[in-house]
């Protein structure tokens, strides 16, 4: 370019020289004008040579673009040409990546970015607990001072359903929710049509306004626009004037059921605007973090709040027991740390099978490396340089990890279907997972860099090769080779190491999975059927007359075919929490004991006979008392005999480790009021769910005047019994609000649900694993058995027979095997570490586990290894030595 | 539309060099002689910036290059103008016009 501008210009200068020549100049006078007339000479130079660098860069891109181009091409051409390794690359990659897609969405949507809200990683519940006492209802006071005075917050808003306001069944569907005006605008939603609430709302000053759900828009106003404006009836009576619609996927974040209580799950169809100080004192209070703050630090400044309100209100005393731990929960804090941390063990695992399928394609090109070297040499010959040779690997490589990328979004998509169906309760909100756009863009991103991974190492081994070498024929191993062969082995014993670790996760987690099946929960679930059922407010129906809508509906129940018996009371090992100071008399050595937690379960004595307990000692309660009001925290008049409790054994040792339960009596006091006592006179057997260790101290005692729940054991269709169930209890007492029956089958498989989800996926994840490793390994020994097929052809000719060439063979096998067995188990005692809170009956470093393993993987390897040790002891001689 | 004095010098530059190859292909030199006889030596082209203005012109499309014989039996580049340069051409007489008409009526009138 440089050259074609020079002469194009010394042209110019020449012609002008000839012309003024012509004209009579001389030589010398002809050149100094022509150079005149040319002007700055420099200024020209730089011109030029700016515009030739320019020129030249834009021909390099073309060049690239051309070459890449082709490269594409010859990729596409040769992968057609050789399908099946094309075909097991690509499956490869796409289990890999697949696998890695799927458990990516699950951590995305548990731990990422849980709400489905803009900012939703900044929404908080802001919440007291109390250790010992559990949660306590945050304060109106705590709430206003945070309101003022915490900067870590930038709006506190509150939501609260009341259900119980509800009066009958045909009520459920306007149940209303109590917000406050900025509630929308903390969530970061706004209405569909209408208006947001205001400050006015909220301070009534617009009259009784409400917005409705998208849901009851649609159903009852037919989703038309003039439903603003128009009257919507809520509980109790009240009626309100619509100003807005809700978005349909509107909701509470960290519902109740999220965070493990009991209630019933009511869905709002109303929002009534109310002021904070009404709708805190029972509802949820929200806060949204201000940017950059962690929930920790919010979580710090409420405290410092909420202690130095107190200092002030008590004169700079800061009366005992101080009010503790204001804490600000994102959806994340939520999660039992137990099921996070099997997300980030599952997260850990598909990591590993990634690496192992890389490894698996790496191996694979390389091998194609080998066979390549020829045309590699040529290219090298025709001028390409490392550098091409090695982005022309590279380009094959990122359009194999593609492929599988594509292909793998499939599986994940299948992974996710199965993970659906293992979810344990609290992953409850992982049902509608998609695959999201942040999905598809990790999973693209992680195809490319597989492919740069798994591409690295052929493109460095497709150069560097003397041309002459490879084209004059050579069948002497050459020191490039050798390295090639090491690093081929170095990733089979990788690969077996990796699985080996998995599979002793899978093989602890399944060890887990059967104790907990074998140990003798305490009762019999099968067969068993709960209905919990919410009565109406007490001015509908008054505390005294529940107990006897209770034996009403009880009889009812009884009598339906198919049940064989029902009583009041709960699920078993599922009992109401109560907190305080529990103590004893004082015992036969002087000693007395005490508890500051204690589960009470109301019930029936009907009620282990249904449930399948068995009362160890003593007798059940008089059932003649049954509406007698009593049970911890009750104000009591002391002239009432003590309640009669049967205590669980867990309880009986935690206060009379002596013995001496039965006839004694338990004290439930409070620092200033009346002492509350009951009796013992029955002890019955702990109840041991999945996944709890041990039981929780208990008494079983008689009902008291709130909603309780009832158990029946009936013989038919589960299905059949729920629908029943539900049916007569309607019929029983119309006024009924909502019951949420549970099968027994039901409950027990979602205590059972973590560990089974764990170890089904981690088990999966493993023994994908280990048949990408074990066709690593087939595919390593066939090829070298390919690659030694003259020195085992001397060999045979030599007098070596078959039994000797198979023992060689799967001998190379086995040392491969071997190798990865023992640093995979060294891997697997660090790694299973990791796993201890979520194992039962095994410890993480489990000989007899590991042992199993380690034997399983290393028989595997050996059969895997066996079927090329066979080709190779049939090898003919002749035919070999003439062959290259 | 404003010009400073580089623009403006371009500019004309380009003008010239898109009429003259608007009549016939030329190479730098044959281009310089048309532009000196044309306006009767009153412009005096200085060679380095008439290159770069051809230079410029061809990156950009206007006009084309090609290595041709010249009539002296020499190797030389020639220049014809493309589609664009046209268009270009008809856009630089009119802007060149009304810049005319403008300063004109300036001094006219003062």
């Amino acid at each position: 370019m440089l050259r074609d501008m020079d002469e194009e210009v010394r042209f110019h200068v020449e012609m002008r020289i000839a012309e003024l020549r012509a004209r009579g100049s001389s030589e010398a006078e002809a050149r100094a004008e022509a150079m005149r007339r040319f002007g700055d000479t420099d200024d020209y130079r730089q011109h030029a040579n700016r515009r030739a660098a320019r020129r030249a860069r834009h021909h390099r891109a073309l060049e690239w673009l051309d070459e890449w181009r082709q490269d594409l091409r010859f990729a596409v051409r040769q992968f057609r040409k050789s399908a099946a390794f094309a075909t097991l690359a690509v499956l490869t990659l796409a289990l890999g990546i697949g696998a890695n897609t799927a458990i990516f969405t699950v951590v995305h949507r548990l731990l990422l970015d849980p709400l489905p809200y803009p900012n939703g990683n900044r929404i908080v519940l802001l919440t007291v607990q109390t250790p010992n006492r559990g949660p306590t209802p945050v304060s109106i006071a705590a709430v206003s001072a945070w309101r003022a005075r915490a900067h870590s917050l930038e709006m506190i808003a509150a939501v609260s359903v009341n259900a119980l306001l509800v009066q009958d069944a045909a009520e459920q569907d306007t149940i209303p929710a109590s917000v406050t005006s900025n509630y929308l605008t903390l969530l970061g939603i706004t209405p569909v049509i209408g208006r947001d609430f205001t400050d006015a709302d909220e301070r009534g000053e617009n009259g009784k306004v409400a917005m409705i759900t998208y849901g009851l828009w649609q159903r009852a106003y037919g989703g038309r626009a003039s439903a603003i404006g128009e009257r919507v009836r809520g509980a109790e009576g009240k009626s309100y004037t619509i100003i807005g619609v809700t978005p349909a996927d509107m909701s509470i974040p960290m519902s109740f059921r999220q965070r493990g209580a009991k209630l019933h799950e009511a869905t709002p169809s109303i929002w009534v605007p109310a002021p904070l100080d009404s709708v805190g004192t029972y509802g949820e209070v929200f806060g949204r973090l201000r940017a950059g703050v962690s929930a920790e630090q919010a979580s710090v400044e409420m405290q410092s709040i909420v202690d130095s309100a107190r200092m002030v209100a008590s004169g700079g005393l800061v009366p005992r027991p101080a009010v503790c731990c204001a804490r600000a929960m994102r959806a994340q804090d939520l999660i039992d740390p137990r099921e996070t941390r099997a997300i980030e063990v599952l997260f850990v695992a598909v990591a590993v099978l990634l690496l192992i399928a890389c490894a698996n394609v790496a191996n694979l090109l390389m091998s194609r490396a080998w066979t390549r070297r020829r045309e590699f040499a040529v290219r090298t010959a025709l001028g390409a340089g490392r550098g091409r040779l090695a982005r022309l690997v590279l380009t094959e490589s990122i359009m194999l990890a593609l492929a599988g990328g594509v292909l793998g979004v499939a599986i994940a998509w299948e992974t996710l279907r199965v993970i659906i169906a293992l979810r344990p309760p609290a992953l409850a909100n992982l049902a509608d997972i998609r695959l999201e756009s942040t999905v598809l863009l990790w999973s693209a991103g992680i195809s490319v860099a597989t492919g740069i991974l798994f591409g690295a190492g052929p493109a460095l081994f497709a150069g560097g090769r003397s041309v002459g070498d490879v084209l004059r024929s050579e069948t002497r191993a050459s020191s490039g080779d050798a390295l090639a062969r090491r690093t081929r082995s170095a990733l089979i014993v990788a690969e077996i190491a990796l699985s080996l670790v998995l599979l002793v996760g899978a093989g602890l987690l399944v060890r887990s999975f059967i104790t907990l099946l074998e140990t003798p929960l305490g009762f019999e679930p099968h067969g068993l059927i709960a209905a919990d059922m919410l009565l109406p407010p007490p001015r509908i129906m008054p505390q005294v007359e529940k107990p006897a809508v209770e034996r009403a509906i009880l009889e009812h129940v009884r009598a339906i075919p198919g049940v064989l018996d029902a009583a009041i009371g709960t699920m078993p090992g599922d009992p109401y929490r109560a907190f305080g100071t529990f103590t004893v008399d004082v015992d036969a050595t002087g000693q007395s004991h005490a508890i500051q937690e204690l589960g009470t379960v109301f019930m029936t004595p009907s009620y282990f006979r249904v449930t399948g307990m068995s009362l160890l000692e003593g007798r059940l309660p008089d059932s003649t008392r049954w509406g007698a009001v009593g049970g911890p925290g009750a104000a009591v008049n002391t002239a009432q005999p003590p309640t009669e409790i049967v205590i669980n054994q867990t309880l009986a040792h935690l206060l009379w480790p002596n013995g001496g339960a039965l006839g004694a009596m338990i004290h439930s006091g409070r620092p200033r009021g009346p002492r509350e006592s009951s009796v013992v006179v029955g002890i019955v057997n702990d109840v041991h769910m999945p996944g709890r260790a041990g039981d929780a101290p208990t008494e079983y005692q008689m009902p008291v005047p709130v909603e309780v729940p009832l158990v029946a054991r009936f013989r038919g269709s589960p299905g059949e019994m729920a629908a029943t169930l539900r049916r007569t209890i309607a019929e029983a007492d119309s006024r009924v609000v909502r019951q949420t029956i549970v099968l027994g089958d039901d409950y027990f498989r979602d205590a059972l649900a973590p560990t089974r989800f764990a170890m089904s996926l981690l088990g999966g994840f493993a023994i994908v694993a280990l048949a990408l490793s074990v066709v690593g390994l087939y595919g390593s020994i066939s090829y070298s058995v390919g690659q030694r097929t003259r020195e085992i052809g001397v060999r045979v000719a030599l007098g070596a027979d078959a039994r000797a060439i198979t023992g060689l063979v799967v001998g190379d096998g086995f040392r491969l095997a071997a190798a990865g067995a023992v640093i995979g188990g060294i891997g697997a005692v660090v790694a299973t570490r990791t796993l201890e809170t979520m194992l039962y009956g095994v410890t993480a470093s489990d000989p007899l586990t590991f042992a199993a393993i380690a034997l399983l993987v290393v028989g595997i390897a050996l059969l895997a290894a066996y079927v090329p040790a066979r080709r190779a002891a049939r090898i003919d001689p002749t035919e070999a030595l003439r062959a290259d | 539309m404003a010009r400073d004095t580089s623009d403006l010098l371009h500019g004309t530059l380009d003008l010239l060099v898109l009429k003259a190859l608007s009549w016939q292909p030329m190479h730098g030199f044959g281009l310089t002689k048309w532009i000196e006889e044309r306006t009767r030596n009153e412009l005096e082209i200085v060679d380095s910036a008439l290159y770069k203005a051809l230079h410029r012109l061809e990156d950009t499309g206007a006009i084309s290059a090609e290595w041709g014989v010249s009539d002296n039996n020499r190797r030389a580049k020639y220049y014809s103008i493309t589609t664009r340069g046209k268009q270009l051409l008809r856009t630089e007489v009119a802007t060149w016009k009304r810049y005319v008409a403008a300063v004109t009526g300036v001094i006219e009138n003062a």
